[in-house]
């Protein structure tokens, strides 16, 4: 199999200066995110994930290793790292188009192309009646719909997700998830996204990178072969699937860090 | 059940639960109540004030009553030229109100966003925020002389240094994942201050302004009391000289209407300037 690694992360490891000492947040992490994935960090908290995430956004400069996007090595952020918070990041300045319009007017694209792009992934998220809203409008999930469409836009080699549905209720974050995999499949867009939930983890993830805590090591990843060949499209279609309840069995003990790593899945 | 319920307190019957509903904590009450309690209060104060007069507790010369001091306000505009003496106090707290901003908008903002710049200049704007400005009048004096430049100095020390301190406070509250946000789509540094910094912290920059202009106005009366020959305070202290009292008194109506005024103009500008926010209170 022609293997197209697109992001490359090799021995990364952070410390951290506080007043009672250094502290090592992540150790010598290793893995690389193929072309047209979706690659999950998972991991229980304190396993330094979003940590690792806003080093490979260039947010934060990692103490060790080193990272490259399409053999480029990363400093600071960029473009082509665009990311998608937890907190609500909508400017409630500016209407949902200008908000999607707004990556593109930073950099250069001309105003035709800008609202006809815009329009696009505004309708891609289901948004096209909210065009002319301000955030105020809007709920929860629809402003994290509005700045998923804005960084796509955007066009970025890889998009990055800081755990994007926690502040949202279960049942917004079953259609956006959904939604997310529907994105996927029509944009063939690269994803790396970080979550502390195992069946958001499982339902959206190509592959799991797992990470073990204190400090944040590379503890495994998993290949999630029982979903290989599927088309799933629901959270139902998930948890009725063959091999779903073992391999979450298997990232729950990874998660109380009870498993050996050769009792994994390579 | 139902049993149990009227027994208890809760269910105690019509006026006692009304008054015990009114003074709920924070709990609203009709907007016609609130209309006519914020009446009621003038309606006491003017009316006690009367009768402070009619008791003759003082001589009318010293406690005019409502209605002479509103004689006395016609006859400052209709006949004093008092119009003149408002303009130029309304100007003198504009033109200096004006420069502060054009010093402390700028510099709020910087120190706000750059820990540099706030390193550098925090240790000093807060020193100066403990000085009381009066007490630089006799220096102002000596240097301006009484003129309109030792006016608009007194009023730009006045505000100058909390509204740098509170346009860097708001200014380094703008949501961090904003400003993350822009710069993962490729914003510049300059492009962050522009298009997130700014519009994030401007609506509670207009607050800001809001609050200090209010000080404004009562430095403008100190300055004006301590010499000056046109004004508000200006004409108080001629009033003063002819035992004007009522002319005294239809000076601080003004001064007061004037701040209401003003109060009132920049919160229907930051109603209409700001209306994406999310509630505006």
């Amino acid at each position: 199999m022609q293997t197209d690694t697109i992001l490359t992360v090799q021995n990364v490891g952070k410390t951290f200066p506080t007043r009672g000492g250094a502290v090592e947040a992540l150790r010598d992490v290793s893995f690389s995110v193929t072309r047209n994935e979706l690659c999950v960090l998972l991991g229980p908290s304190g396993c330094g994930k979003s940590t690792l995430l806003n080093i490979v956004a260039g947010l934060e400069a990692p103490s060790t290793g080193h990272l490259s996007l399409e053999g480029q090595p990363i400093h600071g952020p960029a473009r082509e790292r665009g990311m998608v918070f937890q907190s609500y990041t909508s400017f409630p300045w500016l209407t949902v188009l200008q908000n999607v319009e707004y990556g593109m007017k930073l950099n250069g694209v001309p105003k035709g192309e800008r609202r006809e792009r815009a329009l696009h992934y505004i309708e891609l998220v289901h948004l096209g009646k909210f065009r002319d809203a301000y955030p105020k409008t809007l709920s929860g999930g629809m402003k994290q719909r509005v700045a998923i469409a804005r960084t796509l836009a955007n066009a970025p080699e890889i998009l990055l997700m800081d755990e994007p549905y926690g502040a949202l209720d279960a049942e917004t974050r079953w259609h956006m998830q959904e939604m997310l995999l529907e994105i996927v499949r029509t944009t063939h867009t690269t994803i790396l996204l970080v979550t502390h939930d195992i069946q958001e983890a499982i339902f959206l993830a190509d592959r799991i990178v797992f990470l073990s805590a204190h400090p944040g090591q590379l503890k495994t990843i998993l290949d999630l072969g029982f979903k290989t060949g599927r088309q799933i499209r629901s959270k139902e279609e998930l948890v009725q699937l063959e091999g779903y309840p073992e391999c979450e069995r298997e990232i729950m003990r990874l998660m109380r860090g009870e498993a050996s790593p050769d009792d994994t899945i390579h | 059940m139902t049993q149990v319920v009227q027994d208890s307190p809760l269910a105690r019957p019509g006026p006692a639960r009304r008054t015990r509903r009114i003074f709920e904590f924070k709990s609203d009450i009709p907007a016609s109540w609130r209309i006519a309690l914020g009446v009621l209060v003038w309606v006491l104060f003017f009316g006690l004030w009367q009768l402070a007069v009619w008791s003759g507790w003082m001589t009318e010369i010293l406690l005019p009553g409502p209605g002479k001091v509103l004689g006395a306000l016609y006859t400052l505009f209709a006949e004093n030229g008092f119009l003149g003496d408002v303009a130029i106090s309304v100007g003198r707290v504009m033109l200096s109100f004006a420069l502060a901003c054009a010093v402390a908008v700028p510099l709020g903002i910087l120190m706000g966003s750059f820990r540099v710049v706030e390193a550098f200049f925090s240790p000093f704007v807060s020193a100066w925020r403990y000085l009381p400005a009066p007490s630089f009048i006799p220096l102002l004096l000596m240097w301006f002389g009484a003129g309109d430049a030792q006016k608009l100095a007194l009023l730009f020390i006045g505000v100058i240094w909390f509204l740098i301190t509170l346009i860097a406070d708001h200014t380094k509250s703008v949501p961090q994942d904003l400003i993350r946000t822009s710069v993962t789509l490729g914003g510049s540094r300059w492009q962050v201050l522009r298009t997130v910094i700014v519009p994030a912290a401007l609506p509670n920059i207009v607050v800001a302004m809001r609050q200090m202009l209010a000080v404004s106005w009562t430095y403008l009366v100190i300055a004006e009391i301590t010499a000056a020959d046109a004004g508000i305070g200006a004409m108080m202290m001629r009033a003063k000289r002819f035992l004007h009292v009522d002319q005294i008194m239809a000076g601080i109506l003004v001064i007061g209407a004037l701040g209401l005024l003003f109060d009132f103009l920049l919160r229907a500008l930051h109603r209409a300037a700001f209306q994406y926010l999310e509630d505006y209170s």
